[in-house]
């Protein structure tokens, strides 16, 4: 039971981006992808959620042997596929608690009952450590860059998919907001679920431990490794590794 | 016998409506309404018996909310009144005339001339039954007062007049409604309204515009006059007719007095709608601030231009005015103007808006939570349209207008998909 990602190009109606990525995750496992900014992490992340802005020219996208690849947004978030946007939109006049209400049975054949749905909510909101008042209003507008990720991460608590991407939530967090949200992604690696964790830096990965590490440059994955290699890079830098790639090539 | 004043005013404007032509708008070169199509020698003023009950139509709208007056012309005649609340006066306007004259003399068209246009002079010329809205000072109402203009024939033309004075410290809710069946065929509403909201009082104020798919003209002049310390929110809601030419003006007459003008539209099929608003501000330290918000479907056009109009000595003024626009379908043409005219020193006036389509990565992030495509348009213009429907304050009018935004939107859920897809292929 895995996400797959196979020899994936993708392009950009300028650039091609992604030059054949290959990655693997399956339930129960936490991997991080760790890269500079313009490695292309962001553009993996929204080419598996299928946004319409990136092309797959190569390669295929599967979820537990389901070829997802072409799939429209929602077919992937039903198929237990879920994104923490870096950026999520401002959606005006929609409350935190109708979209989430919505969202929650999108991915139900029943609607779910008001009191579970109100029971659901209090208990992610008490993990997050979010304000009651939080809920009333509308979703992303005047969010501080900290309650967006917040209210990204309650969806992710609410929604319970198979497999999280999490693109860059960490950053822009202060470090108790950090703690808070890593608590709650810890309490969500179960077994049945895996997560892959976009991060610029090393922080949030000595509070949600990987048990994988790959390396992104210039839209390949050009290392892979163990926990370590995120120690390794933490006390060498990107240039390190831009520098052994470029070795290596020659 | 009528009193002179009203007499005088029907005399003088019948030559005006007999001289003028009829008239085509037109703006910035590009932008014209005409009411060529209207064949207003064909259209006459329909009168009514009184009815014992409500009609369907009304009913349905009004639902079962609670009124402190409710007033429903039809056609030509007051078909229906009565006043839950014996504080308020709610009556027709000819009958005022009779039984609240001096008053009425006092208020009767101070702000309405009879000689801006053609349709202007017709409604002072021909106007019957009308209304007659007094709160009297000191009065809060907790229900609203419900005023309808109902036309359900078509052949009609509906010549009307509104008159609502808000004593002072005053706090009410004045509603009109505008509606009509589906049918087949013309009809005119040509309507005058006019609010004075006197020192001290609070006033919101809504008007609601359903004509339904036949062909009426709305051709109608509102005007709300704002007296020191008072405020007046004023939510104009459009959701229907086939053309619609309106020109609503909202005054800060003295000083301390406050507006807040918000107002949407939703046209579809080939509707054509023209709405010309005037924030004016006549005295110094008077606020404003004004939100419109439409969307266009079908082949429909909608033009919106809004205008601040802050007039020499009227300093310390703050206002703001901002207009926004969606556009739903690759045929629908919309404009949306705001403007500025400040003819003084040491006010803060602003204005902004957008005119554009729906926001690819709103949808996207949308359906990343499980909404299909159509889902998430439903959500984000209901959304869009939420902050005027909420301003309305009364949540039978409010879930109304939600149903009929709900509505109309599954109408045209076909096109919006194809043209958000269009544009997602596009993209």
């Amino acid at each position: 039971m895995t996400l797959e990602i196979q020899n994936l190009h993708v392009r950009t109606e300028e650039r091609e981006i992604l030059h054949g990525v290959d990655l693997v995750v399956k339930r129960g496992e936490t991997h991080a992808l760790m890269g500079p900014n313009g490695s292309g992490k962001s553009t993996l992340a929204n080419t598996l959620m299928g946004n319409p802005v990136y092309e797959v020219t190569d390669g295929r996208i599967l979820l537990d042997g389901e070829d997802l690849t072409e799939a429209d947004p929602d077919e992937r978030a039903k198929a237990g596929l879920f994104m923490a946007f870096q950026y999520p939109a401002t959606i005006p006049g929609v409350s935190v608690a109708n979209f989430l209400r919505m969202a929650v049975n999108a991915g139900r054949e029943e609607p779910i009952k008001v009191k579970e749905f109100g029971r659901l909510l209090r208990e992610n909101m008490d993990l997050l450590r979010i304000d009651r008042d939080f809920t009333s209003r509308y979703l992303n507008e005047g969010f501080s860059g900290g309650e967006k990720k917040r209210a990204e991460i309650l969806q992710l608590a609410m929604l319970q998919p198979e497999f999280a991407v999490l693109d860059e939530t960490d950053s822009g967090l202060d470090i108790d907001a950090l703690r808070i949200v890593a608590a709650g992604v810890n309490e969500m690696r179960v077994p049945e679920r895996g997560f892959l964790i976009i991060t610029h830096y090393t922080r949030i990965l000595g509070l949600v431990h990987p048990d994988f590490v790959h390396i992104m440059l210039d839209g390949r994955i050009v290392r892979e490794g163990g926990p370590e290699l995120a120690d390794e890079l933490e006390d060498k830098g990107y240039e390190w590794v831009r520098e052994e790639v470029a070795a290596g090539a020659s | 016998m009528p009193p002179n004043f009203v007499e005088d005013r029907r005399k003088a404007a019948l030559e005006v409506f007999e001289s003028e032509p009829l008239p085509t708008w037109r703006r910035s070169g590009f932008w014209t309404t005409t009411v060529r199509k209207l064949q207003l020698d064909q259209l006459e003023p329909r009168r009514y018996e009184p009815l014992e009950e409500l009609p369907e139509i009304v009913r349905q709208d009004l639902g079962d909310e609670e009124h402190a007056g409710l007033i429903v012309q039809r056609g030509a005649s007051v078909v229906y009144s009565h006043v839950a609340d014996e504080r308020i006066v709610v009556m027709p306007l000819e009958q005022a005339l009779e039984e609240h004259t001096e008053l009425v003399e006092q208020y009767f068209a101070k702000r309405l001339p009879y000689d801006e246009g053609k349709f202007p002079a017709a409604t002072a010329a021909f106007w019957t039954g009308g209304v007659f809205v007094h709160v009297p000072k000191d009065v809060q109402l907790e229900h609203p007062i419900q005023v309808v203009w109902l036309i359900d024939e078509p052949g009609t033309a509906q010549y009307a007049h509104t008159l609502a004075v808000v004593g002072e410290f005053a706090e009410c809710k004045i509603r009109e409604y505008f509606v009509a069946p589906d049918f087949e065929g013309q009809a005119l509403h040509a309507g005058a309204f006019e609010l004075y909201a006197l020192p001290g009082s609070h006033v919101n104020l809504a008007h609601y515009q359903d004509w339904g798919s036949g062909e009426v003209y709305d051709i109608s002049t509102r005007r709300v006059e704002i007296r020191r310390d008072a405020q007046v929110k004023w939510v104009p809601i459009h959701l229907g007719g086939h053309l619609t030419k309106q020109t609503l003006d909202i005054i800060t007459a003295e000083q301390g007095s406050d507006m807040r003008h918000t107002g949407m539209y939703f046209t579809e099929r080939d509707e054509h709608l023209d709405l010309f608003t005037t924030d004016k501000h006549e005295e110094g330290h008077t606020t404003g601030d004004t939100v419109w918000k439409g969307a266009l479907t079908g082949e429909s056009r909608a033009s919106y231009e809004g205008l601040i109009h802050i007039v020499p000595g009227a300093t310390e003024t703050d206002t703001y005015l901002q207009t926004h626009q969606m556009l739903l379908s690759p045929k629908a043409k919309g404009d949306a103007i705001p403007s500025l005219i400040v003819e003084v020193d040491n006010v803060k006036a602003s204005h902004g808006g957008t005119v554009g389509e729906l926001d690819q990565e709103q949808i996207f992030y949308m359906m990343t939570r499980g909404l299909s495509r159509a889902e998430a348009v439903r959500v984000l213009v209901e959304g869009y349209f939420e902050e005027v429907v909420q301003r309305l304050e009364d949540p039978g009018l409010e879930a109304l207008v939600r149903t009929r935004i709900a509505e109309k939107l599954r109408g045209a859920e076909q096109q919006v998909r194809e043209f958000i897809g269009e544009r997602a292929e596009a993209a």
